[in-house]
This record gives structure tokens, C-alpha cells and sequence, in this order.
């Protein structure tokens, strides 16, 4: 029985034999539905080795002239008498000329599966499901709908399909598509229902996105969430010094590193682990003093605390250092403003390294915060006016 | 924040030219180019766009309201009949039609595929044209809203499931804020989401653990596209001031309390985000970023006067 329904589906295409096969299944019962589950895994098989190439030059063929899709009536799209913003088919020459926008529909996977759509609570609907969608899933204007998704999801669900493969088949998908949310929730639907066993895996998955796009926001997500449900944190700090070697300016580095840093159930927490990272931070700093990222991380590492970052004197020292080298001195004298809003003492020595990098020789103000504040609206003119308004909200210093 | 110094270029070829931005928006609003297809689900946001820009370049005059409110009314989500209310689902509006059936007549149930943002841009959009918003049925809205809220106090974007985020709790807000009801959700919770959200380095990311992101509105809505060709995340910080501020959260005079007054860091937050303008004026999402060449729509509510 098997490997004649096997034979049959191979040579018909899954689609026709899908179709007609169902409705020979409602008739006989669910002794077949073994074989229906091995066709319809057969047919996904064939379909993800399709996608990964082949399939590419079949989208081509408009659906309606597919033998596979004959017995599927394609549902034209009915958008209503006065349309708010149609768009242009696909195949116009002259997308502004053309005043039919919808009749590519009738060539068109969408078509197909509304059609699909409205039989969905059928068993056979179900099992036409599967094959149509991996077809439209394959095309990228298709990955944007989430309930091409969702569907996927409740077939997935009902047919029990080894979600492994799924996991596969969706990383190509997402290599293609790295920055759509609905491909990330699916991945993420995925990897749940596997569990534990699947944390390297994806985050190795992260790490081959990062490599090229170190920046993706969907990858950290996703990779952040990896962490907390499913585990994997012992080489994650690791990973950030990595990065950040490769990228000292990488803010999703810096960023993740921090979220380790509070987060890892290996490394003691936050109050156990400042007095390193604060030492990371300034190594970074002196490295790169005009780099936003590690000065934000230096005053991140004493959130909630902000006594202790004005009183540990690494903080106002390599202030110091940065002015003395007399480098980007943005963030430097940012910081020696914050120190002094919380009535931090200058040492003379922060005195004169900030008067030494005024672009005005003769400074004006006797209070040394305003003195900051003056220096900073000529080194850094795009945000003038905000270092005037904070020279009016410093607290009485001097 | 009206100081131009740093403008180096000829004042003269600064122009605003008023009417080619108006012909462009009408050029959209008549027909969108083939390279939208992938948005297709995303009508209603296109809509909106398009029309917010008409709005603000006082050329509303020039489109058909009662077709826009007509077309924005038929994406909404009904149930089929009192019966048939199913517990769970959520009555908006659907995008476009691709997410939207008709009533099936061999008893088939109806596939509700309504949106938190489609239905924000609906609203948006129906307010913007001059429609009176309590000719909707705000109960049956607000309260299968509440039903996407999680526990948490973030929100689920569509009932069958989806990725939850700050910008749908922006898009809830919004969505109470309009109809002048909040029963649509619980805004202690979403305060404390909010909250959760802010990094430490004073911007917001879109979930707790997250990068700090985006003070651009437009930001928002190219997310809500879902455009492979723009970088991420969403205008998060955009979305948790908004929210913070239409729930009455935040006042308008906050710079001048002190900062232990607020729920959130106001001045880290303000530091942060005036740190994302570059020496040429232009905006980067995130620290070290690349500039993004968008409008700031939002900055100006952001900062105030």
C-alpha cells in the first residue's frame, strides 16, 4: 500500500495526488492515515529539496499552468469599488498606465490559497495544505503573511511532522528573509516545541547571521530568548568579547554583553561582576574615547547606584586620560558633567585637562561646570543648545 | 530645538517644495508600484502614510474622503452573527483583503485575520478624514483587545498568535487614546512592560533585554511593513514615551520635575536619544549605527516645544 501511493504521488506531482488521494480518504476512513502522513512527508521532502533550487526556476510557470495545481479554482481578490492605495501587478511594463491591478491574481500562489483557505476545516483542505504551503512559502513576497505561517503551524501540529526538518527548512528562509518578524516567530514556535536539545544549534544559527549582519535586531532577539528558555549561557560572554574584538563600536554587542553580565545564571549577578566589567569598559574607552557605546555601558554597570560611579575613582580618572590625550572629548566631558551633577569634587588636575581642550582661550565662566557646558556647545555644536539647557540645570558647584 | 547654525548649506536650496511632495502622495494614493506586492498585507499602513501626509501638507481636499472611509470600513472585522462571538478573537481591522474572507456558505468558519496596527492605522486614518469614531462599536473592539494583552502587559499582535512587542503596545494606547476608552487594556500593566524596557544606557528596546532603538516614528510603521530593505526595530523608544505619555503617565512639563519623580530615567533617556543626531543633522537608530534618512516625525512630540 505505501509504496504504491508513493509511486503514485511521485509520478503525478503531490499536489494532484494529494487532491484526488483526499477525497478518496474522507470515503476510507483513518486506517490510510499513515499513508496519507508518509505522502504528505514525501511531498514536503520534495518540496524543501525544490526550494533550494529548482523551485526557483518552476516559479516562473504562473500556478494556474501547473499540472499539479489543476484541480485548485484560483479566488480572485475582491478589493471593493474604490480601492485606497492598489498596487501595480508584478508584470506590468508601465505600472502607471495599467488599470486592472488584480488580474495577475488569477496566475498567482495568493489566489490558489484563498481558495485553499475557505475549505480549510476539512480534512481535505488539511492535507492540501501542507504541499501548497511550503510552494508559497517559498516565495518571498509570500513569507510576509503571517497566516501563511500560522497555517503552517496548525498542519505541522496535526500531521506531527519532525520538526528538525522544519527547523531546516526554515534556515534558508531565514538567511533570505533575516530581518521579517513573522519568519523569526516561526523559528521560535519551532525551537520551543524542540526544547533544550535545540540551544546550540540555534545559537550557532545567531552566530552565522551575525557574521553577516553583526546588527541584526531579530537575531538578538531571538538569540536573547534562546538563553532564557532553552539555555546555552556558558561561552555567551565569551562571544561578546569576540565580537566587540572584531568591533569595539558593535552596540548589540555591548548591549548583550550586558544582558550576560545581569542575566547569566553562571556569573553571580551584577554586584559580583562591576568590578571587572568597569575595568573592560575603560579599556575600551582609552582604546576609542570617541566610541558611545562603552562610556553608556560604564554608567549602565552602576545603574541604581549612581554614588558609587561618581565615587570610584576610575571614572573621573579616565576622564582624565582622555582629555590629556587630547582626543574625541565629547563623551569625556559628558561624563565629568554627570560626575559634577551629583557633586562630585574635580581633582585641579580634571580642572586644567578641561580648560586645556577649550576651543575658547579665554573661557568666561568662573563655574567649572558652566565651564563644561560652554566647552562642550563649541566641540560639539549639533547639540548646542541641550549643553546650554544643562548649564542651566546643574546643581551650584565650584 | 529651532537653532540652524549647524546648517552649512545655501539657505536657498533648503525650498520646501510643497506641491511635488502633494503629487507624490497622490501618485501613491491612486496606485502603489509593483515592488509593494510583499506589503500588500500592509494596505491599510500604506494608506495611512499616505494620507497623514496629505493631512499634514493640508491637501486632503484633494482625495475622495467618503471612499476612503468607505474602504477602511470594509476592512473591518465582524462576527458573523451574536452567536457566533468567539471568546479570544479580536474584532479590528484586517490590513487588506488578502487577510479578510466572506461569510462562507457552506457553514465554513470565517478566518479572522484583524491586526493591533491595522486596526491603529484604520482608526488613525478614519480620524484623520474627519469620521465620527463613536460610530464604532468601541465595546466589542476595546474588549477583544484586552484579550491580546499578556501577562506581562505587552500585547499580541493578532489572536492566533504572534511575536509581542513594544510597538503593539504603542499601537493599543493609540487605539484607546482615539476612542477615548480605556477599558481596551490594563495600562498599569503596560506601564510596567513600558518600564521594563528601558536599557541602560536610557533608550528602549522593543522587549525587556533589548537594545535601545529608534526615537523616529516612521521608524514604527517600516517595521510594521515589515521591509526587508530598512534596518529593524521599531522606533521602540518612540513607542514607549507615546504610550507612557497617552496614558497619562508622563506630563508635559517632565524635564522640569526631578528625576526621581519619574517612572523611567528621563534624563538618560534625553541624553540618549539627542546622542543619535550626527554632525550633518541626520538620525542613526541605534549607537554606531548607520543614519537613517527618514523624516523625524515623532521628534518634535518627543522633545516637547
Amino acid at each position: 500500500r505505501e509504496s504504491l501511493t508513493a509511486g503514485l504521488a511521485s509520478r503525478l506531482g503531490p499536489g494532484v495526488f494529494l487532491g484526488g488521494f483526499c477525497g478518496w480518504f474522507w470515503n476510507n476512513g483513518h486506517n490510510m492515515w499513515g499513508c496519507v502522513h508518509f505522502t504528505c512527508r514525501k511531498s514536503l521532502a520534495t518540496q524543501v529539496d525544490m526550494n533550494r533550487g529548482v523551485e526557483e526556476e518552476r516559479e516562473r510557470i504562473p500556478m494556474s499552468q501547473r499540472p499539479e495545481w489543476a484541480d485548485i479554482r484560483p479566488v480572485p481578490q475582491d478589493d471593493g469599488p474604490n480601492p485606497v492605495v492598489p498596487i501595480t501587478p508584478m508584470s506590468s511594463a508601465k505600472p502607471w498606465i495599467t488599470s486592472e491591478p488584480y488580474t495577475w491574481r488569477m496566475n498567482d500562489p495568493h489566489a490558489h490559497f484563498n481558495s485553499l483557505k475557505k475549505s480549510f476545516f476539512s480534512i481535505q483542505g488539511i492535507t492540501l495544505f501542507l504541499a501548497v504551503n511550503v510552494k508559497t512559502i517559498g516565495s518571498s513576497v509570500d513569507a510576509y503573511k503571517a497566516e501563511v505561517w500560522q497555517f503552517r503551524r496548525l498542519i505541522l501540529d496535526a500531521l506531527n511532522v519532525d520538526l528538525h526538518e522544519e527547523l531546516h527548512f526554515v534556515d534558508q528562509i531565514t538567511k533570505d528573509n533575516s530581518k521579517n518578524y513573522q519568519i523569526w516567530h516561526h523559528r521560535r514556535w519551532v525551537a520551543e516545541k524542540l526544547g533544550t536539545q535545540i540551544a546550540s544549534k540555534e545559537l550557532e544559527f545567531t552566530r552565522e547571521i551575525f557574521s553577516q549582519d553583526a546588527k541584526n535586531y531579530h537575531a538578538w532577539s531571538h538569540r536573547q530568548w534562546v538563553l532564557q528558555a532553552l539555555g546555552g549561557w556558558e561561552n555567551e560572554l565569551a562571544y561578546c568579547d569576540e565580537l566587540l574584538e572584531d568591533d569595539i563600536f558593535n552596540n548589540s554587542a555591548w548591549n548583550q554583553r550586558y544582558f550576560v553580565v545581569t542575566r547569566s545564571p553562571l556569573l553571580g549577578g551584577l554586584e559580583v561582576m562591576r568590578d571587572s566589567e568597569v575595568a573592560y569598559a575603560i579599556k575600551a574607552i582609552l582604546a576609542k574615547p570617541e566610541n558611545e557605546s562603552p562610556w553608556r555601558y560604564l554608567r549602565g554597570l552602576y545603574k541604581n547606584n549612581v554614588n558609587s560611579l561618581v565615587n570610584d575613582p576610575r571614572v573621573a580618572s579616565v576622564c582624565l586620560d582622555v582629555l590629556l590625550d587630547k582626543r574625541d572629548c565629547v563623551h569625556a566631558l559628558n561624563m565629568v558633567l554627570d560626575l559634577l551633577s551629583h557633586h562630585h569634587q574635580p581633582s585641579n588636575e580634571l580642572k586644567d585637562a578641561v580648560d586645556a581642550v577649550s576651543p575658547d582661550p579665554k573661557p568666561s565662566d568662573s563655574n567649572f561646570a558652566e565651564r563644561v557646558c560652554s566647552i562642550l556647545q563649541l566641540v560639539d555644536p549639533i547639540r548646542a543648545s541641550y549643553w546650554r539647557w544643562r548649564k542651566t540645570s546643574m546643581p551650584a558647584q565650584d | 530645538m529651532e537653532e540652524q547654525e549647524y546648517w552649512e548649506s545655501d539657505p536657498e536650496s533648503l525650498v520646501f517644495d510643497r506641491d511635488r511632495h502633494i503629487y507624490y502622495l497622490l501618485m501613491m494614493y491612486q496606485l502603489l508600484p509593483s515592488p509593494y506586492q510583499g506589503q500588500e498585507i500592509n494596505r491599510l499602513t500604506l494608506a495611512y502614510f499616505v494620507i497623514s501626509g496629505l493631512d499634514i501638507l493640508r491637501a486632503l481636499d484633494r482625495i475622495d474622503k467618503e471612499a476612503v472611509i468607505n474602504w477602511v470600513l470594509s476592512l473591518q472585522a465582524h462576527p458573523r452573527n451574536d452567536s457566533t462571538l468567539e471568546k479570544g478573537q479580536f474584532y479590528g481591522f484586517h490590513g487588506s483583503r488578502s487577510s479578510q474572507f466572506q461569510s462562507n456558505n457552506n457553514g465554513a468558519a470565517i478566518l479572522n485575520g484583524s491586526h493591533l496596527a491595522s486596526t491603529y492605522c484604520a482608526l488613525a486614518i478614519l480620524k484623520t478624514v474627519g469620521y465620527d469614531l463613536s460610530l464604532i462599536d468601541s465595546e466589542l473592539l476595546l474588549k477583544s483587545m484586552k484579550d491580546l494583552q499578556q501577562p506581562d502587559g505587552c500585547f499580541m499582535p493578532i489572536h492566533t498568535g504572534g511575536e509581542t512587542d513594544l510597538r503593539f503596545v504603542f499601537c493599543a494606547a493609540a487605539i484607546c487614546s482615539m476612542m477615548g476608552n480605556w477599558s481596551g487594556m490594563d495600562r498599569e500593566k503596560a506601564k510596567e512592560y513600558i518600564v521594563n524596557c528601558q536599557s541602560y544606557d536610557g533608550g528602549f528596546g522593543l522587549i525587556p533585554g533589548s537594545e535601545s532603538h529608534g526615537v523616529c516614528f516612521l521608524q514604527i510603521f517600516v517595521t510594521l511593513m515589515d521591509g526587508n530593505s530598512f534596518s529593524v526595530a521599531g522606533g521602540a523608544t518612540y513607542c514607549a514615551v507615546a504610550s507612557l505619555k497617552l496614558m497619562g503617565f508622563i506630563e508635559e512639563d517632565l524635564l522640569s520635575k526631578k528625576a526621581s519623580c519619574h517612572i523611567i530615567n528621563v534624563p538618560l533617556l534625553l541624553d540618549w536619544s539627542l546622542q543619535k543626531q550626527a554632525q550633518d543633522g541626520g538620525f542613526q537608530g541605534r549607537a554606531n549605527n548607520q543614519l537613517i534618512r527618514v523624516m523625524p516625525f515623532g521628534l518634535e512630540e518627543f522633545y516637547g516645544s
